[in-house]
């Protein structure tokens, strides 16, 4: 799915914040309401919903009209979108550092007496 | 006022690695195509000796070509150095997506290197070569996505 930039940095904004990182790893498994929310972070219910704002700005999260708790529902093509690019960032580096660690000790081993296995760092200098 | 929430979007994302050997090697390992070769590319993914491109200095360009083992297909990525200070740090600019990529090497000890990789990110790079490499399943997403969290 491909998200256009603004939605794209709407989401990356919300997900800045811990707490609405957290609400967002809640609403993973499951709707629930602003006061279902509130509660494990020892937070009024206006404080966290003005964090619900900002997400439901971002399109990370939805909220009903019609019923009376307005239950909270992660929008998980939003947030997919925005996991796309960190998470396939992340594993490009991880992958390459894997790597690197198997080069650096293949390099380090030393295997022939005429000289140190990074001998060859020298000819740049 | 929640207009503030709005702004203090993250424009950097961090990652870092322990390796055991001296700092001076792990720098010359980033800037040297024969070494680069050997680990640029991710898993199933290649990065060939001869399409790499390093001049090491402020205004020097930096290219590699990543090609997919599985199907062949390519990812040219061209960047420009920033600025080269060895063996501390290192920072370029992909040209095609505007990310900054800064990479700083710390001693721990005389064979422990701490490298870490700042990047300040832009929408684009979702267009970047290795997002369409197309290595990840949404499930690895979720769970990279969850472990960075933590």
């Amino acid at each position: 799915m491909a998200m256009t930039e603004e939605r794209l940095d709407a989401a990356f904004a919300a997900l800045a914040d811990p707490t609405r990182r957290a609400i967002v790893s809640r609403l993973a498994r499951g709707d629930a309401t602003v006061g279902e929310l509130a509660e494990p972070f020892d937070m009024s219910l206006p404080g966290i919903s003005k964090h619900l704002k900002v997400l439901e700005r971002s399109g990370l999260i939805s909220r009903r009209r019609d019923a009376q708790f307005r239950p909270c529902h992660l929008e998980v093509d939003a947030l997919d979108g925005a996991l796309d690019w960190i998470g396939t960032n992340r594993r490009l580096w991880d992958e390459r550092f894997d790597k690197l660690d198997a080069l650096l000790a293949d390099m380090r081993r030393p295997i022939s007496p005429t000289g140190p296995p990074n001998r060859k760092e020298r000819a740049h200098e | 006022m929640s207009e503030h929430d709005a702004v203090d979007a993250p424009d950097e994302l961090r990652f870092s690695r322990v390796f055991d050997a001296p700092r001076e090697l792990v720098f010359r390992c980033m800037i040297d195509p024969d070494h680069l070769t050997h680990f640029w590319g991710p898993a199933g993914v290649s990065a060939p000796r001869d399409r790499i491109t390093v001049d090491a200095r402020p205004g020097g360009v930096f290219e590699t070509v990543m090609v997919n083992d599985a199907d062949g297909s390519q990812y040219p990525t061209r960047a420009v150095y920033d600025e080269v200070r060895e063996p501390e740090l290192l920072a370029w600019t992909e040209s095609s997506s505007g990310m900054q990529v800064t990479t700083e090497f710390v001693a721990l000890g005389p064979d422990r290197t701490e490298v870490r990789i700042h990047q300040r990110f832009v929408p684009e790079a979702l267009l970047a070569p290795e997002a369409q490499a197309g290595f990840l399943t949404a499930l690895d997403r979720f769970d990279s996505y969850l472990r960075g969290l933590s």
